[in-house]
C-alpha cells in the first residue's frame, strides 16, 4: 500500500500540526522525517543529567482557558491540550547591561509603564504615548485581520494605515531619544530575527502586545514535549510516521504532486504534499527544475535567509539563585547600538557587543533541570553564511572561541556562573544547518524584512497543484505562527479534498 | 477583511519597488543556492568509507586498525570522540563504537585500536578476520568525551582501564605534538603487565615530558614489577597528585571500573561537574545491577512483536537493539550505551528494563520511547519502528 491522501515532508511544528490535523479529519496521512526524533528546533538533547530546550523560550498565543488565544484554540481543536502542562512565565523580560543598570519589565501593562517610567523618568510621557500606541494598533490589527472588518478604511484605524509598514526603529526614535531605552523597547525584534532598522512596527508592536495580553509560556518538558504530543495524536488518528528517512524526490506531472521518493527509493503515489521543508530547498533539490514555474524560481531568487544562531546550552550543579539568575527570561546587552550594526555584528563569526538572551526555565518551573541543579540557554543570532568560509579544520576553534566571548559575557552579569558549569554544549549555525536541512541555517526561515512579509509573498501556496508549505518559510515566525501553519496548510487541503 | 488592504497603507509603494529591485539583483538565497551540503559533509559525513591501510599488533590481545579514507578526505575530530563501525557479520548487520587512538592534528588516517572481548562478536571479527586492504563502513566522529575548554582545567587526570587508554592516546599524542599548554597525570589500571596497551610509548613519552606523568597500576602484578599495584585507589592518586583542585577528572574503561574508581574520586573531594566519563558500552550482566527484578531470570525468552512488521524472541538478558539485529531488523545506532539516543524506539505495550541514569527525554519516557541498546525485554512486547 504505497498510496496516501497526503504526505507530510519534515516533522517541524508545522509538518506536526499539518499531519495530525489531516489526520484527524480521517485522511490516509504518512510523516516524513529524516531525523529520529520530531520536533525540527522544538526538540531537546540528553547530556548528563541535563535535559537541554533547543529553541523554545516563550510561547505566545497561548493565554489561559478564560481568555484563550488563539494556539490555546487550535491545540485544543487538534485534542493535544489536555496532554501538555503549560508554566507561565511571570515577566517579560529582564535587560542586564554590562555597566551594571537592570531592569524587568512586567507582563502587566501598567506595571510596565511604572517601571520604565521610574527608571527614564525624563521620557515618563513618551513611554505612556507609545504603550498607548502600541495598544491602538494592536486594536486595529485585530479589527481588521481577526475580525476581517470589511468597512476597514484610513479614517477608521488611522494607526495601521500609518504605521504597520514603517520600520521599528523609525519610531522609537520618533518617540524617544534615550539610547538605553529604545534599545530597551527594541530587545523583541530578536524574536524575529531582524534589527529594527528593518523590522515592520507591525511585528513589534504585536509581538509586544501579544505577551501582554496572553502572558508568555513554556511547557513542561519543554517543546519536545509539545513535539511528541501532536506526534502521538497523529499515530492514534491512524497516521503513518517514518523517521530516519526523509524525503529525496517529489515527482511532478503536468503541474501537478504526483508521488514524493523517500531516501530509501520508496515511490509513494500522492496527489498532495505538505512541506515544511523550505521553499528553496524543495524547489531547487527536491522538485525537478524543469516542473517549476519561472516565477516562482524568481520570486524564491529575490528573498533573503533569515539569521541562525550561536547557542551555549549550560547545566550548573547549583540552583539558579547561587548564580544570581532571578529570572526566566533575561536579555544582556553591552551596547545601546540598534542600528544596521546590529546586521553587521550577526554577519561576523565571534561574539563581541552582540545582544544576547539567557533563559533559565528553572526559575518559573523548578522541576525543569534535575534536583540541586539548573540550566541555562544562552543565544545570539547569527547569520549562516560566514560560517561557511571557516574550513572546516578550523571550525572547532572558532566554535569554543566564540562559546568562550559569549561565557565571559555572561560572567558580566553572573560572576559565579564559571565554577557550577556541569555540562556545556555549544550550537552554531552550522549546527543548525546540519539539523534542519534549511539553506544557511536560517531558524526564522525567509528574513522578517517588510518586502518578506506576509502581505508581500505566497505563504504557504504554490503553483504546483497540490503542493503547499507549513512552517516557518510561509510566513510569520516562531513556535506559534509555525504551529498555526501547519493547521491552515491541513485545512486548504481538506477543503480542496471535500472532507471537511 | 477587505482584499489587498495593506495596498493602502503608508509606505506600500515604496516596498513594491523594494521587492522589484530585490528580484532583479537577488537576495540572499540566490547565493545559499550553491548548498552547504558539502560543507557540512566535510564536518560531519552520515557515513565514511575506510580502507585498513595496516593492522598493527599492540598485545597478544590488541591491535591497531590504521584506516584511511577511500575518498583521501577525513573529517576533523577531537581528541576522544569515536568512530562507530557498521558491520555484516554472519549475516548479522551491526555496529560498534571504538574510539580513535590517533592524534587529530593529523587525519591522513583515523586508528583505532581494538581488545579482544570473549565471545564478542565484532572485536574479534576485527582481530582475525579484517586484513590489510579491506574495506570498512562507519560514522562520521561522534561522542562528548573530549578536553572541553570552556569548562576543563589544564590539568587532566585521566584514569583509564584497559582498552579504555584510546581516547587518553589521542588526547596525549595531540598535548605533545602540538605542545598545549596541559598538565596529564594518567593512571592506566590494567589485569597484567602483559594487557597494557601502548606501554612503551607511554613510558617514553613520560621520560621525554615533564607534564606527561603515567602511572600504570597492575592487578595481578609479576614479582619483579615495581610499580603501583591492585586497583586504581584513592591512595594510589594521592600518591602522585598534591591536591585536587583545579583539575578535572577523566574516566575510561570498563563498568568495573567505573564501579570502583568513581566512589574512589568522589571520597577525594572532587565534585561531580570535575569528572567526565565516556560510557563504555551497555553493562555487562544486566541481571545483576539494581532495580532488575528478580522473578526475571537472564534466560527468559519473550515475543517480541513489531508493529507492522515481523515477530521474534529476545532473551531478557540481552538488549532489544541487539535481539532486533539478531532476526535481521536494524534500527541505526551509534554510541550503543545508552547516551544518543539514535537507537529510540517505542514500546506499545510490555515493560522493559533500562537502568537508571540512561538519559532519555522526559517527553519519552511519558509516550514510552526507549533507548533500546541499553533496554531489556521483561514481558513480551510490542514495538513501534519509525
Ligand atoms: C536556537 C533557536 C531559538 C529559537 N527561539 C525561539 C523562541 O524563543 N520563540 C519562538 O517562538 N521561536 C523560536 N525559534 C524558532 C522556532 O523554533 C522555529 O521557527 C520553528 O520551530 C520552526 O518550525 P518549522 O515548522 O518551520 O520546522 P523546522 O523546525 O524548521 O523543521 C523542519 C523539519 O523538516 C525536516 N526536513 C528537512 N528536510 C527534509 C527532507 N528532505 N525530508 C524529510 N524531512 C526533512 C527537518 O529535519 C526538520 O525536522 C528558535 C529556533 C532556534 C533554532
Ligand atoms: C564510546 C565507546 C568507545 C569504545 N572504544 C573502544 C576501543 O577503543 N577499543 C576497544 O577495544 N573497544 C572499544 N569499545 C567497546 C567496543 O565498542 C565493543 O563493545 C567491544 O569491541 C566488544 O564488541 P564485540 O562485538 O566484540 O562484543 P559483543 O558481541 O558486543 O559482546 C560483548 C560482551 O557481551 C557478551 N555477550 C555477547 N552476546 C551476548 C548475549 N546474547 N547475552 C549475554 N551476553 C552476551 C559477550 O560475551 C561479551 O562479553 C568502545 C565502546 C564505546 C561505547
Ligand atoms: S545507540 Fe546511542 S543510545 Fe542507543
Amino acid at each position: 500500500m504505497n498510496a496516501f491522501d497526503v504526505v507530510v515532508i519534515g516533522a517541524g511544528n508545522g509538518g506536526l500540526t499539518a499531519a495530525a490535523k489531516l489526520a484527524q479529519k480521517g485522511l490516509n496521512v504518512l510523516l516524513l522525517e529524516r531525523h529520529n526524533v520530531p520536533g525540527g528546533c522544538a526538540t531537546s538533547f540528553c547530556r548528563g543529567r541535563f535535559e537541554f530546550e533547543v529553541a523554545l523560550h516563550q510561547l505566545s498565543g497561548l493565554g489561559t482557558a478564560e481568555k484563550p488565544g488563539l494556539l490555546r484554540m487550535e491545540l485544543e481543536q487538534l485534542g493535544v491540550l489536555q496532554d501538555l502542562e503549560f508554566v507561565e512565565i511571570s515577566d517579560l523580560y529582564h535587560v542586564a547591561a554590562s555597566d551594571g543598570f537592570r531592569i524587568t519589565l512586567k507582563t502587566d501593562r501598567a506595571e510596565t509603564i511604572a517601571v520604565l517610567q521610574d527608571k527614564f523618568p525624563h521620557q515618563k510621557d513618551a513611554i505612556q504615548r507609545y504603550f498607548d500606541l502600541m495598544a491602538r494598533y494592536a486594536n486595529d490589527m485585530i479589527s481588521t485581520f481577526i475580525f476581517r472588518d470589511p468597512e476597514a478604511s484610513r479614517d477608521k484605524y488611522p494607526c495601521l494605515y500609518k504605521y504597520a509598514l514603517q520600520n521599528s526603529k523609525a519610531i522609537l526614535d520618533e518617540f524617544f531619544s534615550d539610547p538605553l531605552l529604545k534599545t530597551i523597547l527594541s530587545l523583541y525584534s530578536g524574536y524575529l530575527g531582524v534589527p529594527p532598522t528593518r523590522l515592520a512596527f507591525a511585528y513589534l508592536a504585536m509581538l509586544f502586545f501579544q505577551y501582554m495580553e496572553f502572558k508568555p509560556y513554556h511547557l513542561k518538558g519543554g517543546s519536545q514535549a509539545l513535539s511528541n504530543a501532536i506526534l502521538n495524536k497523529f499515530l492514534s488518528d491512524g497516521g503513518t510516521a517514518r523517521f530516519n528517512c526523509g524525503a529525496k524526490k517529489i515527482i511532478v506531472d503536468k503541474g501537478q504532486i504526483n508521488a514524493v521518493v523517500t531516501d530509501d527509493d520508496d515511490e509513494i503515489t500522492t496527489n498532495y504534499i505538505v512541506s515544511n521543508v523550505s521553499p528553496v530547498a524543495t524547489y531547487n533539490h527536491l522538485i525537478d527544475p524543469a516542473q517549476v514555474p519561472a516565477a516562482t524560481s524568481v520570486e524564491i531568487k529575490g528573498r533573503n535567509l533569515s539569521t541562525s544562531a550561536f547557542t551555549l546550552f549550560i547545566g550548573f550543579d547549583c540552583e539558579p539563585d547561587q548564580l544570581d539568575i532571578t529570572e526566566t527570561t533575561n536579555f544582556l546587552i553591552s551596547t545601546t547600538d540598534i542600528s544596521d550594526g546590529i546586521r553587521d555584528r550577526m554577519n561576523r563569526p565571534d561574539i563581541q557587543d552582540d545582544f544576547m538572551l539567557l533563559s533559565c526555565y528553572d526559575i518559573s518551573d523548578p522541576e525543569f533541570s534535575p534536583p540541586g541543579t539548573c540550566q541555562a540557554n544562552v543565544v545570539t543570532l547569527k547569520y549562516g553564511e560566514p560560517w561557511l568560509r571557516i574550513p572546516p579544520r578550523r571550525y572547532h576553534d572558532v566554535k569554543f572561541r566564540c562559546a568562550e566571548s559569549m561565557l565571559k559575557r555572561v560572567e558580566e552579569i553572573y560572576p559565579r556562573v564559571r565554577d557550577h558549569i556541569e555540562e556545556i554544549e555549544v550550537a552554531t549555525p552550522l549546527t543548525h544547518m546540519r539539523s534542519l536541512g534549511h539553506p544557511f541555517g536560517a531558524i526564522y526561515g525567509y528574513e522578517t524584512l517588510t518586502k518578506d512579509s506576509l502581505f508581500f509573498q505566497p505563504g504557504r501556496y504554490s503553483p504546483i497543484q497540490g503542493l503547499f508549505f507549513a512552517g516557518g518559510w510561509t510566513g510569520d515566525q516562531g513556535f506559534e505562527p509555525t504551529l498555526r501553519s501547519g493547521i491552515s496548510a491541513a485545512k486548504s487541503i481538506i477543503r480542496r479534498l471535500g472532507a471537511e | 477583511m477587505r482584499k489587498g488592504i495593506w495596498q493602502e497603507f503608508d509606505g506600500y509603494q515604496d516596498i513594491v519597488e523594494e521587492i522589484k529591485v530585490s528580484r532583479k539583483l537577488g537576495g540572499t538565497v540566490s547565493s545559499a543556492m550553491v548548498s552547504a551540503e558539502e560543507y557540512i559533509r566535510q564536518l560531519h559525513p552520515d557515513r565514511l568509507e575506510l580502507c585498513v591501510s595496516d593492522i598493527i599488533t599492540e598485545t597478544p590481545s590488541t591491535k591497531t586498525l590504521r584506516l584511511v579514507s577511500k575518498d583521501n578526505y577525513l573529517p576533523p575530530f577531537m581528541a576522544g570522540q569515536y568512530i562507530a563501525l557498521y558491520l555484516e557479520i554472519a549475516g548479522i548487520r551491526t555496529s560498534r563504537p571504538y574510539s580513535i587512538s590517533s592524534q587529530p592534528n593529523q587525519v591522513g588516517y583515523y586508528d583505532i585500536t581494538v581488545r579482544r572481548v570473549e565471545n564478542g562478536l565484532v572485536s574479534n571479527y576485527l582481530l582475525d578476520v579484517v586484513k590489510r586492504g579491506d574495506t570498512l563502513i562507519s560514522s562520521g566522529p561522534a561522542g562528548n568525551f573530549y578536553f572541553n575548554p570552556l569548562l576543563h582545567k589544564k590539568t587532566m587526570v585521566c584514569i583509564a582501564g584497559g582498552s579504555g587508554i584510546t581516547p587518553f592516546m589521542s588526547m596525549i599524542r595531540e598535548i605533545i605534538e602540538c605542545a598545549l599548554d596541559r598538565l596529564v597525570y594518567l593512571f592506566y589500571g590494567n589485569q597484567t603487565i602483559d594487557d597494557v596497551i601502548f606501554g612503551a610509548e607511554l613510558n617514553r613519552i613520560s621520560k621525554r615530558f615533564d607534564h606527561i606523568h603515567y602511572i600504570p597500576v597492575i592487578e595481578e602484578p609479576s614479582r619483579k614489577y615495581e610499580g603501583a599495584c591492585g586497583f586504581i585507589s584513592r591512595d594510589v592518586m594521592r600518591e602522585v597528585l598534591e591536591n585536587i583542585e583545579d583539575k578535572s577528572f577523566f574516566i575510561c574503561g570498563p563498568q568495573g571500573l567505573y564501579d570502583f574508581c568513581l566512589p574512589q574520586i568522589q571520597e577525594m573531594g572532587v565534585p561531580g561537574r570535575k569528572i567526565k566519563q565516556e560510557m563504555y558500552g551497555a553493562p555487562p550482566n544486566i541481571w545483576q545491577y539494581p532495580g532488575w527484578p528478580h522473578e526475571v531470570h537472564q534466560d527468559d525468552v519473550f515475543t517480541v512483536n513489531i508493529k507492522n512488521g515481523k515477530q521474534l524472541t529476545a532473551k531478557a538478558g540481552e538488549p532489544l537493539l541487539v535481539a532486533l539485529e539478531k532476526n535481521g531488523v536494524v534500527v541505526p545506532s551509534l554510541c550503543r550505551s545508552g547516551d544518543c539516543s539514535m537507537c529510540r524506539l517505542k514500546i506499545l505495550s510490555g515493560k522493559v528494563f533500562q537502568p537508571a541514569g540512561v538519559p532519555v527525554r522526559k517527553s519519552d519516557k511519558k509516550y514510552g520511547y526507549v533507548h533500546s541498546c541499553v533496554s531489556y525485554p521483561l514481558e513480551n512486547l510490542e514495538i513501534l519502528i519509525q
